[in-house]
């Protein structure tokens, strides 16, 4: 039975100060969404009984088959608060009604832009941790972009049953674990501190750490108890919780609070004698159906259960009783609306964040503000697939303003330029929706602080873009998403049967939109490139574009291939020379690699052609070592002129050298698109221009003459500097039990792969690997593993950095030349390279 | 083989005396023209009559196939003689002879391969070959019929096909009567000509090998390349129209036809004639994403990885700019064809373009100029508008060295960082003049006295 109506939801979104935007995160298989579903069953969507089982925000077939999210799902919760239980709240309130809009998000790493994405539209997060396995990669992950975005986390302790049913640790013990848990949780947030978000460190005693048990719909936070307590020991709420937390024993022999264990077998840390006990001894008491037992301890803690519940035996009996006891829904709710800010709140600090635009502009007072009555400002941060194949739903936050059906909005992409006519649109909104699990509920308008589906204008969103109203011509766009990970896989596809091809474009063009990280593109031999994060990815984009998107049309797919880039290990042997086709024009250049790090800073775009010549000379001499002079001689950088490599002038007294600077920079993005050895990108090279010698005409020193030399004499520098490849390279993160060690060490071997670090989970057998794994032997890689391990060990991989290839790709029968043939081959390319000479001249 | 035969002396002869001509002139490629006086001297032993001018014209400005009517003009001739190699393009005002030249074939070796393959082929077999073949054809197909008897006995379902002879006299007013004059000549175009066909060709005869040799395998390929090309042409702003040839009937209807379709994609065409294309000849217009290439059908594939901008052929533009059209694999390349298919759709969908290349949904300019009318209706506005865009920051930021994309050539030389010469008016002093370099553009004089310095 559903408990409340869009109308009535529709009514709160106008609270804004009671309404909760917020993502659940977490790594994979931490409980994610179980917990989600305990959440709902409390709004009334799904039975109380099932919660845990549904797992309601996995809408898709194959989610559910395997057991993990693969797209992030929103859902809209309706929350009351009891007047009593307000009473400390100190923020803004508008009555006891509350809102929240709740994302669930994928666990895998793979999948982590969908992540990415939900963190753009909310403002809290909840950060879900497995009390045994504690802090893993991707959680670390996730919690980095949370706060990157100035998302606040509030942190559960989640799969407490696993502690009592599984572990059956002591209370102590258990303490600790959890103590570790949130102590590494806290390194992190430490770490990422940001100084508006103020002290983001999660503490038990204040309320901002839960301890749940998802699957069994069960969950609480020190206030529970704090409030239970409190009256019999006569003090206040806050005290009591202090003492539940850290370094405060009691005795209940002498009934003395201490601040250090006295020795005494009965004083026991306040944690275990008033929760952890507790909570254990029911479970004990419910597994083992002592009933007579149960009763009298129930009653005590003023359950009520009902008759028919009553007749209930072990598991689902203990379910039954910690749900009516410690409900999940309760404790997680009021974290949230305690702890975690509105959107009034957090859009105070968060327009910094956000908008691109100046920052006492009216756009961005709006934000700031949270206006309802100000100019629409909305962004779109991933689109959602509707039922009606083909047409999608454009998913985000309205951050001011109103969104309304049939409302004309401007529509800027992610490429346009405020005051020119690049990427910009203006279109109707045809339809709003909110988003009720697996039911969509149209509405007439949306106000800011909200989520929002828009119906109509997907013809006009390839991922994300912002909104505004049409007259709205000064706004600058919300700022673009930033990736965690980057699509390093690529797999060639193709139609079974030539005509397809229409059909094929299509689902490609639906499949861009549908997943926020996916790149579908062309090759220059004309196959259609599907780039994703990881094989997963890979996997679940091919089965999506063909069951989905294609319309039944058989695809041909290639196995995945990686991209490789091209640099150089040292400063060309020589300065070399070309000359122009007309013989009159020469041009010298020398490659050399980019100092260590450099490459890195230009794809953060810490230095960039879009910088303030001075900072970048600035930056480029206090971090790099550059001359100061020099660092204002760069021409340019590319490829695509954003690219980590450059052209530098070196030249002294050249005539006319600035006439041909286009020449040499259009041959240049050109040459460094395209590397000499195997066409790939190239890397971290810097060329240098030597000596420049031109013909006196001008008609004879045309681009014509300069770029196709320009390219030739950069190929010539390359090829003259030690040129090599460059590998992408994974961070892989396992986890498994000492004795699956051996297993992982020897299919790390076998994939050439390295460890660099093994760690011993303190309190538990686990083990915590972290190694490097080229992304080229990934391919099968955790079937392996799981073959060779049992299927203990579970990797995760995330793109790392780009490793160079030692072996010598101009030595013949190197690793590096076959694969070097081996990609000319795939390309269509000659399978020699070009030689030296084709590129050099002589005098 | 002697010069009278394998120029077709007395044909020749026959079809100028039967058209009454008097001003030939006879079109030589470079690789033939080393034969030119002699054949003008049997020509004119054989026609023997002074009255009639022979001209001998070489070094043509576009390819080599084509028939040169713009030089025939030049000297008024009536008529051309076309020697070697032709891509047998339709003439728009001169009479044309075509003399292939006879290539040396063993009809015995080529029978028998042809035997061979079909015996193994299950599909029907078309025999395509090179005009300097054609002389040979006839004997082969007699030999094949012999042969085909005796292999139906075996398999019964066999058929070949041979590609007609064409005409080997081009008259302009004669379109109608040989529309399917389609030539097939010598290896290089085949694979041109398979992509028309649309058969898949996997065999061919090396007459000088006397083998069969499998090496269009890259068919696929290449027809893959020119949907990149043709992709890649989507997301162009600025495209240059390539003049490719001036004999080819209606290359200026197609020129006009390309103009037409860039303006109505809200795009900016610039036509640019310069003889045969070069990579340096090309990327003198920097400008220019994309190049079409309007010529005939033999020499309108061009393709390398020397070129800074595609080049693509007029039917790939009519992909590229009309929107709603799809690539199905269907190939044209004579133009003849494109002007009456040129389809007018009008697109129902107002979905912007995706751009495979981005990877995303990118502008189209063409709902900009769609909203153009409705501005010059409002007179007062776009008064307004207009003054305000009169002055308006060209460049935010000058120093940046990122530049946007350029809409026009103007747009293109604005962002460029270097604008021509500065005139600085108050250095009005004459400077004192230096000596500069002598020499030769190989080393000039300066150079070479560092070598030897070295």
């Amino acid at each position: 039975m559903v408990k409340f109506t869009a109308d009535e939801l529709r009514r709160i979104m106008d609270l804004k100060h009671n309404i909760r935007n917020m993502s659940v995160i977490a790594h994979v298989d931490h409980g994610k969404s179980t917990l989600t579903d305990s959440l709902v069953a409390a709004a009334g969507i799904i039975a109380q009984e099932v919660a845990g089982d549904v797992r309601m925000t996995d809408t898709r077939a194959d989610e559910a088959e395997r057991g993990i999210t693969i797209k992030s799902t929103g859902i809209s919760l309706y929350y009351e608060m009891t007047e009593e239980s307000l009473k400390d709240f100190k923020g803004e309130r508008q009555g006891n009604e509350y809102l929240i809009n709740l994302i669930d998000s994928p666990g895998h790493v793979d999948f982590s832009s969908e992540v990415t994405a939900a963190l753009r539209i909310t403002d809290g997060a909840l950060v879900v941790v497995d009390c045994v396995e504690g802090v893993c990669v991707q959680t670390e992950t996730v919690l980095r972009q949370a706060l990157g975005e100035r998302i606040r986390p509030v942190l559960t302790v989640n799969k407490m049953d696993r502690c009592f049913l599984e572990l059956q640790v002591e209370g102590e013990e258990a303490y600790q674990t959890f103590q570790r848990v949130i102590e590494n949780a806290n390194v992190i947030m430490a770490t990422y501190e940001d100084p508006l978000l103020g002290d983001c460190q999660v503490y038990p005693e204040k309320g901002t750490v839960a301890f749940s048990a998802g699957l069994h719909g069960w969950a609480f936070t020190l206030t529970n108890f704090a409030k239970m307590y409190a009256s019999k020991f006569g003090v206040d709420e806050s005290k009591m919780m202090e003492r539940l937390w850290g370094e405060n024993f009691f005795d209940p022999a002498t009934k003395k609070w201490t601040s250090k264990n006295t020795g005494s077998p009965s004083c026991k840390r306040g944690f275990v004698q008033f929760c952890y006990e507790p909570i254990k001894q029911i479970i004990k008491t419910c597994m083992n159906d002592e009933k007579d037992k149960l009763w009298p301890m129930l009653t005590k803690l003023g359950v009520t259960m009902k008759s028919e519940e009553k007749d209930l035996v072990g598991k689902a009996l203990m379910k039954r009783v910690m749900q009516t006891w410690l409900p999940a829904a309760n404790a997680l709710l009021e974290m949230m609306i305690f702890h975690l800010p509105s959107p009034a709140k957090a859009q105070k600090y968060r327009v910094e964040n956000l908008y691109e635009g100046p920052l006492d502009d009216i756009y961005a007072a709006a934000i700031r503000s949270c206006d309802p009555e100000g100019p629409l400002m909305l962004y779109v941060s991933k689109m959602i697939p509707a039922s009606d194949k083909g047409r999608f739903f454009a998913f985000g936050r309205v951050f001011s303003g109103k969104v309304s059906t049939g409302l004309k909005v401007r529509i800027m992409g992610p490429n346009y330029i405020p005051g020119q006519k690049k990427d910009l649109y203006v279109k109707s909104v045809q339809r709003t929706v909110i988003w009720m699990g697996k039911r969509q509920e149209s509405v007439e308008d949306v106000p800011c602080g909200n989520t929002v589906a828009l119906v109509g204008l997907d013809q006009f969103i390839t991922k994300n873009a912002t909104l505004t109203n049409e007259k709205e011509t000064d706004a600058h766009p919300i700022r673009a998403m930033k990736f965690s990970v980057s699509p390093v896989v690529r797999v060639a596809v193709q139609c079974k049967v030539a005509s397809d091809l229409p059909k094929l474009v299509e689902g490609l063009k639906r499949l861009a939109k549908s997943d926020p990280m996916v790149v579908c593109t062309i090759e220059e031999s004309g196959e259609h490139i599907i780039a994703g994060a990881g094989e997963l990815h890979l996997e679940i984009c091919l089965k999506d574009l063909v069951d989905d998107f294609m319309g039944g049309a058989e695809i041909i797919k290639s196995d995945p291939v990686v991209s490789f880039r091209e640099t150089v290990l040292e400063k060309s042997c020589r300065t070399v020379m070309s000359k122009s086709p007309n013989k009159h024009n020469r041009l010298y250049m020398e490659a050399r690699p980019l100092e260590e790090g450099l490459a890195e800073a230009i794809d953060d775009g810490r230095i960039g052609p879009r910088d303030d010549p001075k900072v970048r000379s600035k930056v480029l001499s206090e971090e790099f070592g550059w001359d100061k002079d020099l660092a204002k001689k760069i021409w340019c950088f590319g490829p695509e002129t954003t690219g980590p490599n450059m052209v530098v002038d070196m030249c002294k007294g050249v005539q006319y050298l600035n006439e041909i600077k286009d020449s040499v920079v259009a041959g240049f993005q050109w040459a460094s698109k395209e590397g000499a050895l195997a066409e790939e990108n190239m890397r971290g090279i810097c060329f240098e221009v030597c000596d420049v010698v031109l013909h006196a005409d001008a008609i004879h020193r045309g681009g014509g003459q300069v770029i196709p030399t320009a390219r030739r004499v950069i190929y010539a520098s390359q090829l003259t500097a030690k040129p090599r490849l460059l590998e992408p390279v994974y961070l892989v993160e396992i986890q498994a039990p000492e004795q699956a060690l051996g297993g992982i060490y020897g299919v790390l071997n076998q994939k050439r792969g390295h460890v660099f670090e093994e760690m011993q989970r303190p309190g538990t057998p686990l083990y915590n690997i972290k190694a490097y794994l080229p992304v080229i032997e990934s391919f099968g890689f955790s079937t392996l593993l799981r073959a060779n391990t049992s299927g203990q060990a579970f990797p995760q991989c995330v793109f790392d950095h780009w490793d160079m290839m030692s072996s010598d790709p101009l030595e013949v029968g190197s690793q590096a030349s076959t694969l070097v043939a081996e990609i000319r081959k795939r390309k269509g390319l000659k399978e020699q390279m070009t030689p030296l000479s084709e590129f050099e001249d002589k005098l | 083989m002697d010069l009278a035969s394998n120029y077709e002396i007395d044909r020749t002869a026959q079809f100028i005396l039967n058209g009454h001509f008097k001003r030939v002139a006879l079109q030589f490629p470079d690789e033939l023209l080393r034969d030119s006086t002699r054949v003008v001297r049997a020509l004119r032993d054989e026609l023997d009559d002074i009255e009639i001018g022979l001209f001998v014209m070489a070094d043509t400005t576009f390819g080599s196939c084509c028939v040169d009517e713009v030089g025939a003009s030049h000297v008024g001739a009536d008529c051309v003689v076309h020697y070697g190699h032709t891509c047998l393009s339709q003439t728009s005002t001169l009479s044309a002879f075509f003399v292939f030249g006879k290539a040396a074939i063993s009809v015995s070796d080529c029978v028998k391969s042809l035997a061979d393959c079909l015996s193994t082929s299950e599909k029907p077999v078309l025999v395509l070959y090179g005009l300097e073949y054609s002389h040979a054809i006839n004997h082969v197909k007699e030999a094949m019929e012999k042969e085909l008897s005796s292999l139906r006995q075996s398999k019964s379902d066999l058929v070949l096909y041979f590609v007609d002879v064409m005409c080997t006299v081009m008259n302009p007013s004669t379109v109608d009567d040989h529309p399917e004059s389609s030539g097939c000549t010598g290896a290089n175009g085949t694979s041109s000509n398979c992509k028309r066909t649309g058969s898949s060709l996997d065999v061919r005869f090396d007459p000088k090998e006397n083998s069969l040799a499998k090496d269009f395998l890259h068919h696929k390929r290449v027809l893959m390349r020119r949907y990149y090309l043709v992709e890649k042409a989507k997301d162009a702003n600025i495209i240059g129209i390539l003049v490719g040839t001036l004999g080819v009937a209606g290359y200026l209807h197609m020129i006009n036809q390309m103009k037409d379709l860039i303006a109505k994609a809200g795009k900016k065409s610039y036509t640019l004639v310069m003889g045969r294309p070069n990579p340096a000849k090309l990327a003198n217009f920097p400008e220019c994403n994309v190049f079409i290439y309007v010529s005939c059908a033999q020499t309108a594939l061009m393709d390398s990885k020397e070129f800074l901008a595609p080049v693509i052929t007029p039917f790939e533009a009519t992909h590229a700019f009309s929107r709603g059209s799809q690539w199905t694999g269907a190939y044209m390349l004579e133009f003849r064809n494109l002007v009456a298919s040129s389809q007018e759709d009008d697109s129902d969908t107002e979905e912007a373009r995706f751009s495979f290349l981005q990877g995303g949904y990118v502008e189209d300019h063409d709902n900009e100029s769609k909203e153009k009318p409705v501005e010059d209706g409002e007179r007062s506005i776009s008064l307004v508008e207009a003054t305000q865009r009169a002055l308006q920051l060209q460049d935010s930021n000058p120093h940046s060295i990122v530049k946007g994309t350029a809409r026009s050539g103007a747009e293109f030389f604005n962002a460029r960082s270097y604008h021509g010469l500065e005139m600085h008016s108050e250095k009005s002093v004459p400077q004192p003049f230096v000596i500069g370099r002598t020499g030769k553009a190989s080393g000039y004089q300066n150079e070479k006295e560092n070598r030897e310095i070295l």
